[in-house]
């Protein structure tokens, strides 16, 4: 019977698609999530108390309850409700929301870091608020969101790894797999991070250099 | 103005009708419908359910799917589950039928429903070469482990009032976990079933066959929709003739390789 | 879809799940307290990186990138199975306490090591000019300094170690959110176990949230607060 059997060359194959899987369901969630996040972050430093104080308490609640909860309790609430999704479709709509939820908040932190002085000095020469916004606030403040933003992209790409707990099979859920059947956790795990880090690195690095060049 | 209530009457009692019509469907409409079967299953389980060397699905209860999807003549969709994720599958309606070793507990029965017994276990214990575990008393005081919501871990636990400081036990989220475990030595024994534990004390030097456990014989039933009886009658009548036209036999001599146990118990109605 | 909800069962173990909150908070507490104190050692030996790497200080940087740059979930299956392949067998609850440590040490480093080089070197070197003892500098002028640089990413960390010690779940150890699925696992019902622990949790991310900026509020309140 060949329901065991030693670490073979296709494994990799195996492996280097579920990673695919993971860029994929990260990469469709932070650029949905991004989108989504800068908006509301604008709309945060716009909208009046109340409604401040509404769609923040909204975007709050995905930062204050562990993603692993999100997931399972969105995953079987949408068939309560009437319509179900697949691991995949469920799980990107919560990293999504999580996304939303982490961008918005370094988004806003971001216009607010634009000095008053700059945008009264910008006023005043007579842009109108939409040329502000377009010539001052972004640029100064999106150059300062851009760090935070990295940093939330890469811990969005680390934390599909939970989306294993739903089936779907990425990375880790793939190494899952291949230690049963190989019953080799120690290099297939190994594999497994290094493939994350081989993702992750090269981009903190990036962000990183980018950082201190635009910091001199 | 009479004329134009009794339409309305009408028409509203034609789409109440509608909407009654669709809400009847039962899964066995949907599934033919859908063209697919979604059929969960569990894959560290071997010979009943494993990857196999092309890390595709393979065993015993994936060959229960494919037949029963074969019957209905539509395709099989696989999902691989834990085992606290089965019965979420069916609650969520995100699986049609769950063929993943599923004893028919009665508190599972409040969840879901059953069919009729399709296979049977006696559960037992895999040990560790050092641990020293011979019979079941000698479990008492050592590490035992099981998989999370697996009715080895419900049994074992009935034990833990009377052995108190005695009862050590450790849950894990996969049978493969509780073997790893084993095989490593962070415990000294794993509960699972005796098709089971015969492979995967053949496989690793480290393990060997533990006692036979003292719990009940372990009826595993497919799992459906409670209320979808239906369905849960046609799974019935597919398990029956899975026995009757020797198909049983045969999978169960091709995966597990002994005599395929009988289903009936004696001296009671199902 | 007709689901029936069955809270019945949950409510009567509510007071089992408060009580694992508590396991909760202990694991995130102490990986914290661990993380403050590797985190502070591991950033200390890498700025003192210069020029010529010595092994202690590869040791460091390797320790911050592969925390950084990996899932926390594989570095708690690595402490797991990982290390139980070399026979090193951790428990459940030193899995998930060694993971959380070994991952908020490698962030905290690199707030320690940001906050440290906010600080510039002409107020160490005016301090002893002024006659403070080096002790007396780090204790009177650089820490407060770093202590509120660090304020805010430090609640930040305390916030996520609570939130990721659920994954306590996956490897076996019964916190939070490993109780309230064992608990689920005899009928099934985890939507409705699992939506009453997302409320506690929230409610614990709150209290942190509020004791921080109230004990950010007394430390600071001389400059302006946090």
């Amino acid at each position: 019977m060949d329901y065991f059997s030693g670490l073979q060359l296709k494994d990799l194959g195996f492996l280097a698609e579920a990673a695919g899987r993971t860029l994929l369901i990260s990469g469709v969630s932070i650029g949905i999530g991004s989108l989504v996040g800068l908006i509301f972050g604008w709309l945060l430093t716009v909208l009046g108390r109340t409604g401040r104080f509404l769609l923040n308490a909204v975007l709050d609640v995905f930062r204050s309850i562990p993603l692993l909860i999100q997931l399972v309790l969105f995953y079987n609430l949408f068939p309560i409700i009437g319509f179900s999704l697949g691991p995949f479709a469920a799980g990107t709509l919560v990293l999504t929301v999580y996304t939303v939820a982490l961008v918005s908040n370094v988004t806003r932190s971001g216009l607010e870091s634009v000095s008053p002085d700059l945008r009264r000095a910008a006023r005043s020469l007579g842009l109108s608020y939409w040329q502000d916004m377009r010539h001052i606030v972004w640029p100064v403040g999106l150059r300062a969101v851009f760090p935070a933003w990295v940093g939330v992209a890469l811990s969005v790409v680390k934390d599909s790894a939970l989306v294993s707990v739903l089936g779907y099979v990425e990375l880790l859920r793939a190494s899952q797999t291949l230690i049963t059947r190989t019953q080799e956790p120690l290099i297939i795990l190994a594999i497994a991070g290094a493939f994350y880090f081989a993702l992750s690195f090269p981009m903190a690095r990036a962000a990183s250099l980018y950082e201190k060049r635009w910091a001199q | 103005m009479l004329k134009k209530l009794l339409t309305l009457f009408h028409c509203s009692a034609l789409g109440a009708l509608l909407a009654s019509g669709f809400a009847l469907a039962d899964t066995l409409d949907e599934v033919v419908d859908r063209g697919t079967l979604r059929c969960a299953v569990v894959l560290d389980f071997p010979p009943i359910g494993y990857w196999n060397d092309n890390n595709e699905p393979a065993g015993f209860d994936v060959e229960y799917c494919k037949d029963l999807a074969n019957s209905l003549g539509v395709e099989v969709d696989l999902i691989p589950a834990t085992w606290s994720e089965r019965l979420p599958l069916i609650v969520t309606g995100r699986a049609d039928v769950v063929i993943g070793s599923t004893s028919d507990s009665l508190e599972r029965a409040q969840t879901v429903g059953f069919s009729i017994p399709y296979a049977v276990f006696v559960s037992q214990a895999i040990v560790n070469t050092d641990s020293g575990i011979e019979t079941f008393e000698d479990m008492r005081g050592k590490k035992v482990a099981a998989g999370v919501g697996t009715v080895q871990e419900q049994w074992y636990e009935e034990y833990a009032d009377d052995w108190g400081d005695d009862y050590r036990y450790q849950g894990y989220q996969s049978e493969n976990e509780v073997f790893l475990a084993v095989e490593q030595g962070k415990v000294d024994a794993g509960m699972t079933g005796n098709i089971v534990a015969g492979p995967i004390a053949q496989r690793f030097d480290n393990i060997e066959l533990g006692p036979v456990l003292p719990f009940t014989a372990d009826y595993v039933s497919m799992a459906g929709p409670r209320k979808d009886v239906s369905w849960l009658n046609y799974l019935n009548l597919f398990i029956q003739q899975q026995v009757r036209t020797g198909r049983y036999e045969e999978l169960w001599a091709q995966f597990v390789g002994s005599d395929a146990p009988d289903l009936t118990v004696g001296g009671v109605y199902y | 879809m007709d689901y029936n909800f069955h809270w019945q069962p949950v409510i009567g173990r509510l007071p089992d799940l408060l009580l694992a909150s508590l396991d909760t908070l202990q694991v995130a507490a102490l990986s914290i307290v661990l993380g403050i104190v590797i985190g502070l050692l591991l950033a200390i030996l890498r700025m003192n990186a210069r020029g010529r790497w010595t092994p202690l200080q590869w040791f460091a940087v390797a320790w911050i990138e592969i925390a950084r740059n990996t899932p926390v979930l594989f570095q708690l299956f690595f402490f797991g199975f990982g290390l139980g392949a070399w026979g090193w067998h951790l428990s459940p609850f030193m899995i998930v306490l060694a993971g959380l440590s070994f991952n908020c040490a490698g962030y905290l480093a690199e707030n320690f090591r940001g906050g440290f080089q906010s600080i510039p070197d002409t107020q160490y070197r005016a301090a002893r000019s002024v006659g403070m003892s080096a002790g007396q500098t780090y204790y009177h002028i650089i820490i407060p300094q770093v202590l509120r640089k660090v304020w805010h990413p430090l609640t930040n960390q305390i916030v996520w170690a609570v939130l990721m010690s659920s994954l306590g779940m996956l490897v076996g150890y019964q916190e939070l959110t490993g109780s309230a699925q064992y608990f689920a696992s005899r009928t099934y019902r985890i939507f409705e176990y699992f939506a009453v622990v997302a409320l506690i949790y929230y409610a614990l991310v709150k209290l942190i949230l509020m004791a921080s900026r109230m004990l950010g509020w007394r430390l600071f309140r001389s400059e302006g607060g946090v």
